[in-house]
C-alpha cells in the first residue's frame, strides 16, 4: 500500500481520460478541468472499457454506452445511474500525479458463488 | 433488508439452474401448459408476477408493469441481464449476441430470451419497481399485414392492422414475430396515435437478414404477424416543453417520423423549434421526403430537416425536388454538430440508428453540446 506514480499532469489533457498501468493494475486517470480522478478502467454498469466509452465534459464523466454519468467533483450519481464510481485517492506533486493504491479496486459483478449481493450492490 | 431476503432464498439443489434446450434432455418432462410464478429480487426489493406459457420473463414482467431493465428486448444488447436464483429455465436463442454480456455458467440469463419451466426466483442488478410512470403497458396483439409500399430498393414501408386498439408514445417500438422465423424483431412506429388499430412501420433491409428476406421476398398483404408492444423509452412528450433535436441513421428515422407526426398534429412547432438530421449514404437512399416537406410547411418556419449524405457530395443546398429539405455532406453526427453550434438551447435530443452512429451522436452531444443524460433519448438498432 502506497502512493504510486500514475502519469504526468501534462499526459492527460483537460476533459480527457488516460489509461495507465500501475504495477499491473490498470487505472483510468480523468482530468475534469478542476481536478483529477483515478478509477478502475471499466464502467460499473456493464463493464465497458471506459477509455473507449467514457467522455468527460463539464466535470461529468459519461459512459456513452447507456449514459450512466457521475459528477467528478463530488462523485454524485447523475440521471438514472445506479452504481457508485470507485476511485483511488489522487494527489499532485509538482508535475506528477500519484494515486494511493492499496489493492486493485474492482466491481464485483458476481465473481464468487457467495457474493450475490455484489450482483446488486456497489460493495 | 435485501441481504436477509437473499439469505433466505432456497438454493437450487440441481447442479446448474439451466436447461438451455428441452430437446437436449429428453428425460425432462414437457413443460406443463400452465402459468409460472416469477419472483424478482432487485436492488429495490422484491416483487412477483406470472409468466404465461411460451412467454419470456422480460415480456411477462413488462406486460404487468414490472420495470425490468431492457433496451432492445430482442437478445442483442445485454441490458436485461439477470441471474436465476432458483428454478428451471429454457433459453430460446443460444447465439444471442447479448449472451456475451452474461456469465451463463453462473446462471446468468438474458430475460428477453428466457422462459421459465418452473416457478423461478430471478435476481436483477437494477432498481425494479411496479408501474410505468408514463407509458402504456405492452401487450400481445394479433396483426395483419395491410399495405406494403417499397420506398427505395432496400426500404419498405408497411401497415399493420391490429386485433385491438393500441396506444403508444411517439418514439416507441413493437416486436414482430412472423411464422417460420425464429425470434422477434423490433420496429419503431412511424405513425402516431392513441387508441388506433393501425401501425405504420418501416424496414431497411439488412443483407441476409431473416425479417428483411421475409418482407422483401415472401410477405403479402393479408398475412398474420404477432405484435408485442409498445416498448421503449425514447419518447416525445409535448408537456416537457423542449425544442427537439432528432438525429437518425437509416431506418432510425422511423421514430422521428412518429415524433414529427405528433408534433404536427398538436401544432407543437408553433412555439418550439425542431431540427432533424437524417443520415443516409446517397441521395437515392433517402425516403419520406414528401412527408418531411409536409411537416416543414406546417411548422411555421420552426422546423429544419437536413439529409446528411455520407457518400455523395451534393454541396450544402436544398433538395431540387423538395426544397423544404436541406442537403449536406458528411456523417450525420458531424453535419449535426456543424449546424447546431450555439443552438442547443432547451433541447431534448433523440437519436436512433445503427449503434456506431448512435455512439458518435452521443459523443457529439455530450462533448459539443454539454448535453446531460436527462436530455438525451436514444435507441440502438442492433
Ligand atoms: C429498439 C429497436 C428499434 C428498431 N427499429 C427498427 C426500424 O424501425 N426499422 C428497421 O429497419 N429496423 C429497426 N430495428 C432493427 C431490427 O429490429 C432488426 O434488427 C433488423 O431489421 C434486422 O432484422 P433481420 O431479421 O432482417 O436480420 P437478422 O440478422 O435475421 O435478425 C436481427 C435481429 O433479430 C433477432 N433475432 C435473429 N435471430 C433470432 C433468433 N433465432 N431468435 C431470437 N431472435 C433472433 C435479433 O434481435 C437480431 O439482432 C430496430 C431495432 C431495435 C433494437
Ligand atoms: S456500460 Fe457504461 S453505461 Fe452501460
Ligand atoms: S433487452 Fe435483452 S438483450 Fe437487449
Amino acid at each position: 500500500m502506497s502512493w504510486k506514480y500514475l502519469c504526468d499532469v501534462s499526459d492527460v489533457s483537460n476533459n480527457s481520460l488516460k489509461l495507465v498501468d500501475v504495477d499491473g493494475i490498470r487505472i483510468i486517470v480523468a482530468n475534469y478541468g478542476e481536478g483529477f480522478r483515478a478509477m478502475p478502467p471499466i464502467c460499473p454498469h456493464m463493464e465497458e472499457p471506459l477509455d473507449e466509452s467514457g467522455v468527460v465534459a463539464g466535470c461529468v464523466l459519461t459512459c456513452t454506452k447507456h449514459l450512466w454519468a457521475w459528477d467528478l467533483r463530488n462523485l454524485d450519481l447523475m440521471g438514472e445511474t445506479e452504481k457508485e464510481l470507485k476511485t483511488y485517492e489522487v494527489k499532485q506533486e509538482g508535475s506528477r500525479l500519484l494515486a494511493f493504491v492499496e489493492r486493485e479496486l474492482t466491481y464485483d459483478f458476481d465473481e464468487d458463488a457467495d457474493d450475490d449481493e455484489d450482483f446488486f450492490a456497489n460493495a | 433488508m435485501m441481504r436477509t431476503s437473499l439469505l433466505m432464498l432456497e438454493s437450487n439443489p440441481r447442479p446448474g439452474p439451466f436447461s438451455d434446450d428441452l430437446s437436449a434432455s429428453p428425460e425432462m418432462p414437457e413443460p406443463a401448459r400452465d402459468t409460472r410464478l416469477i419472483e424478482v429480487q432487485s436492488k429495490s426489493g422484491s416483487t412477483g408476477f406470472a409468466c404465461e406459457p411460451g412467454e419470456t420473463i422480460l415480456h411477462a414482467g413488462l406486460r404487468q408493469g414490472v420495470t425490468l431493465p431492457y433496451e432492445c428486448a430482442t437478445g442483442t444488447c445485454g441490458s436485461c441481464r439477470a441471474k436465476v436464483g432458483s428454478g428451471e429455465v429454457a433459453v430460446d436463442w443460444d447465439e444471442a449476441p447479448g449472451h456475451s454480456r452474461v456469465k451463463r455458467e453462473r446462471g446468468e440469463i438474458l430475460m428477453c430470451q428466457t422462459r421459465p419451466l418452473t416457478d423461478c426466483v430471478v435476481r436483477v442488478p437494477a432498481n425494479v419497481s411496479v408501474g410505468f410512470p408514463r407509458h402504456a403497458l405492452p401487450q400481445h396483439f394479433g396483426g395483419r399485414l395491410d399495405v406494403i409500399r417499397r420506398l427505395t430498393p432496400d426500404v419498405i414501408h408497411f401497415e399493420l392492422s391490429l386485433s385491438q386498439p393500441i396506444s403508444f408514445d411517439a418514439g416507441q417500438f413493437v416486436l414482430l414475430r412472423v411464422a417460420g422465423l425464429e425470434g422477434m424483431r423490433a420496429y419503431s412506429m412511424v405513425s402516431y396515435g392513441r387508441n388506433v388499430r393501425t401501425l405504420q412501420l418501416v424496414v431497411k433491409r439488412k443483407p441476409g437478414g431473416g425479417f428483411g428476406n421475409w418482407l422483401f421476398e415472401e410477405a403479402r398483404e393479408g398475412l398474420f404477424i404477432d405484435v408485442f408492444g409498445p416498448l421503449g423509452r425514447a419518447t416525445f412528450h409535448p408537456d416537457e416543453d423542449h425544442n427537439l433535436l432528432m438525429i437518425a441513421g437509416g431506418s432510425g428515422v422511423a421514430g422521428m417520423m412518429s415524433i414529427l407526426e405528433r408534433a404536427t398534429q398538436e401544432d407543437y412547432f408553433r412555439s418550439h423549434r425542431g431540427y432533424v438530421f437524417f443520415g443516409v449514404r446517397k441521395l437515392v437512399d433517402c425516403f419520406y421526403l414528401e412527408e418531411f416537406s409536409r411537416y416543414v410547411r406546417a411548422a411555421h418556419g420552426n422546423l429544419e430537416v437536413t439529409i446528411a449524405l455520407s457518400d455523395e457530395d451534393c454541396g450544402e443546398t436544398c433538395h431540387a425536388q423538395y426544397p423544404e429539405v436541406q442537403l449536406a455532406f458528411g456523417m450525420v453526427h458531424e453535419v449535426c454538430a456543424r449546424a447546431m453550434e450555439g443552438r442547443y438551447d432547451n433541447v431534448m435530443s433523440y437519436i436512433a440508428g445503427p449503434p456506431p452512429m448512435v455512439d458518435g451522436a452521443l459523443r457529439t452531444l455530450i462533448v459539443g453540446a454539454r448535453a446531460t443524460p436527462d436530455r438525451i433519448r436514444y435507441d440502438k438498432f442492433g
